[in-house]
């Protein structure tokens, strides 16, 4: 078995994974060395470009939301025909075990190409119960599997004498890259994601589940953001980026999907985006819909029109108050935002996700998949020519 | 004993604390410009959830099955999961005045506004000729002035005054239940709108509204549930083929809300655990049967349109209907 699995990780801040990754592939084929001169990888903000106007949180990922951990395998397994690029990346909710105490959440279901698991209980008691997972679309039983497992082991008596939660799984097809019929993930791969899940800098572009994504033409994969509002709320988001086409590309406004010349992938699909965000702010469920539905504007704001072969599903949840399982008392105390001061949350919701996405592009490097098919990274050196002069127009 | 389930006093929807219901019932009889006849046998049925001099707003949602009727505030109520109007029932071609008097009602109160306006409508033209007569402003404020928190008045009267029901004389039904909960004793109320099941399955025109009202402490998903569950049951009751329209509309006077832009940031609410929603819509199902048993069985005959009669329910079919839907 030529597998080779990596557990993400980061140095001062700097993920090296999408290189690590691009290392791996010049040093095993020779023939990609002379089609395959990528730059160094940089998030946007590296690049000089900032979207919005509210600060980030320390890190500029989901992780700014307290408790809440991110942990990746990335599956990177042989060349040629039956080649993976597929992985599986996990979000753990909070730092207790999230079966016995269950968040606000909602999901909203901007166009239903795609499956997310769990979300029927999550929509009818507006409580997330377990991690959620994302993955490729084939890997999505065998990722189910493991998630049971997982809760079980941690939850001895869940399926036994108390009730059973529904795992979240979400997926995006990354059959351009990856030999998806054969399904190249396994129980461990799962666990390993789980054991390895921590707060801080998260790994992005090629990895964990989105190491076989393409969005916008360009490889995708994982992209993560953050914001602060004014009354010191943090809002985090993290997508797995598989969805729109080249032409769509907006950064902040501008048209750069149009203007950037070369770097022609292959004919091939892509489709479905999966966006997950996440608030320290107390909300209760109808109110994390309307973050949920604001993460859409986020996608908007990037350029993607949301095609009819496109998952585009979102989950938000509130890391503000948990509901405990086993429900000693019949009557409750919550707490949630007054409306009439959420709307900076939408703001940072919003920001947040366009900038995730962009995370999820300009982290990516370029990759070569199954059969030879090639996703390459958005040039850099373009991104930033053409950023410098459109701003330069007043 | 925790699981028996009372009714209250009133057997009304007026048993949840702080709820009030009136009626506008006209019956007119006049020559139209061409001297044709005219019967307008129609009106409204408003309840207000809360003393509407109060600026606040309870949490509220609806569900709407195969709607074709008309509820106005849906947009509010579905996104922001609250109301702070009265709810009126009327016929569709009153919606509009309706609503309008609401918006005049918030002014009038020196509220800062009554918005949105909850209007649903039915139709009433088996008996009414509906598009002959609006209501007029001062009408529908004397209902709201005048409305009552003694039991509502049933049968035909108010929305129910021109309405048919299983080809029968339908119109207003209500009724309560008490639910003892974790020791502590709530009420929840039932008020409906029976025009449903006339085995006309080609006019799109027939509907069985609810509005549920209780002083359970629920929240916005929690309401999606139990009104969703009530509204299937009651679709079971109206015309094969779900061409009728069943709208149940439910708010909870537990948790109300200041409206005010500058109020507090954080709000705390109460809820009940979810392990008490199936004992919820057990009641409301309960209530929501004998409420349209109520509104069949206290319509008095009424001669409309064309001449055409509607008589009250013979006790035997009632007893047949009980039999079969139990």
């Amino acid at each position: 078995m030529n597998r080779r699995r990596f557990m993400g990780t980061t140095l001062g801040g700097l993920s090296l994974w999408p290189l690590t990754g691009l290392i791996q592939e010049i040093t095993t084929s020779p023939r990609l060395q002379e089609r395959v001169k990528d730059e160094p990888r940089k998030r946007l903000r590296e690049l000089g470009i900032r979207i919005g106007t509210l600060e980030t949180g320390p890190h500029n990922a989901l992780t700014d939301v307290e408790g809440v951990r991110v942990g990746q395998t990335t599956i990177i397994k042989g060349e040629g025909k039956g080649a993976a690029r597929t992985g599986v990346t996990v979000i753990l909710p909070h730092s207790g075990n999230v079966y016995e105490e269950n968040l606000w959440a909602s999901a909203f279901n901007l166009n239903g190409w795609g499956e997310m698991t769990g979300v029927a209980p999550i929509e009818n008691t507006g409580l997330l119960r377990t991690p959620i997972f994302l993955t490729g679309t084939y890997n999505v039983g065998i990722v189910y599997g493991a998630a049971m497992e997982y809760l079980s082991r941690l939850n001895p008596r869940m399926g036994v004498t108390e009730e059973t939660a529904c795992p979240v799984v979400a997926e995006c097809f990354d059959d351009f890259l990856s030999d998806t019929p054969s399904r190249p993930i396994n129980t461990d791969d799962v666990f390993n994601a789980l054991d390895g899940a921590k707060p801080g800098p998260v790994a992005e572009g090629a990895v964990g589940g989105g190491t076989g994504m393409m969005a916008f033409g360009f490889k995708g994969g994982i992209g993560t953001s953050s914001r602060r509002t004014g009354d010191n709320d943090t809002v985090g988001v993290l997508v797995m980026a598989n969805t729109a086409s080249r032409s769509e590309l907006r950064i902040d406004g501008v048209p750069v999907g149009r203007k950037i010349k070369g770097f022609n992938p292959q004919p091939g699909k892509t489709r479905s985006i999966i966006l997950v965000a996440a608030t320290d702010a107390p909300l209760l469920p109808f109110q994390l819909k309307k973050i949920a539905k604001r993460v859409a504007l986020g996608l908007a704001q990037a350029g993607a029109t949301s095609h009819t072969g496109s998952g585009d599903i979102i989950l938000a949840f509130s890391t503000a108050d948990r509901i405990p399982r086993d429900k000693q008392a019949p009557f409750r105390d919550v707490r949630s935002v007054s409306d009439f001061w959420i709307t900076p949350l939408y703001q940072a919701a919003v920001e947040a996700t366009q900038e995730a996405i962009l995370n999820a592009l300009t982290m990516a490097g370029t990759i070569v998949g199954r059969d030879g098919n090639t996703a390459y990274g958005i040039p850099l050196d373009q991104v930033r020519r053409i950023m410098m002069k459109f701003s330069s127009i007043d | 004993m925790d699981k028996e389930i009372v009714r209250g006093k009133k057997n009304s929807l007026t048993d949840v604390p702080g709820v009030k219901a009136g009626h506008l019932t006209v019956h007119e009889d006049f020559l139209d410009e061409s001297g044709r006849p005219v019967s307008t046998r129609t009106g409204l049925t408003a309840i207000l959830p809360y003393a509407m001099d109060k600026e606040m707003r309870l949490f509220a949602g609806a569900a709407v099955l195969t709607g074709k009727g008309e509820m106005t505030g849906y947009e509010v109520m579905d996104d922001f999961c609250y109301l702070n109007s009265p709810v009126v029932i009327a016929n569709s071609y009153n919606v509009g005045a309706v609503y309008d008097a609401i918006l005049s009602y918030g002014f009038v109160l020196k509220r800062e506004e009554v918005w949105p306006p909850l209007v649903i409508g039915v139709d009433d033209s088996y008996l009414n000729d509906m598009p002959r007569r609006l209501f007029k402003e001062e009408e529908i404020l004397a209902v709201f002035r005048d409305a009552s928190d003694g039991p509502v008045q049933e049968g035909a009267v108010g929305a129910g005054y021109g309405l048919r029901a299983l080809g029968w004389k339908g119109g207003i039904g209500s009724s309560s239940r008490i639910l003892v909960l974790a020791g502590r004793e709530f009420v929840l109320g039932v008020l409906v709108a029976s025009n449903h099941n006339n085995g006309d399955l080609t006019s799109g025109g027939d509907s069985l509204t609810l509005i549920v009202g209780t002083d359970i402490p629920v929240l916005p998903n929690q309401i999606q549930r139990v009104v969703k569950s009530l509204a299937a049951e009651c679709s079971s009751w109206t015309a094969p083929g779900g061409t009728d329209t069943v709208s149940c509309l439910m708010f909870s006077t537990a948790n109300p809300m200041s409206m005010e832009n500058e109020g507090p940031r954080v709000f705390s609410y109460k809820m009940i655990d979810d392990s008490f929603l199936g004992r919820m819509i057990e009641a409301g199902a309960e209530a929501a049967g004998e409420a349209v048993a109520n509104s069949l069985v206290k319509a008095s005959p009424v001669q409309g349109k064309l001449g055409r009669v509607l008589r009250t329910i013979p006790d035997s079919e009632l007893a047949k209907i009980k039999q079969r839907t139990g």
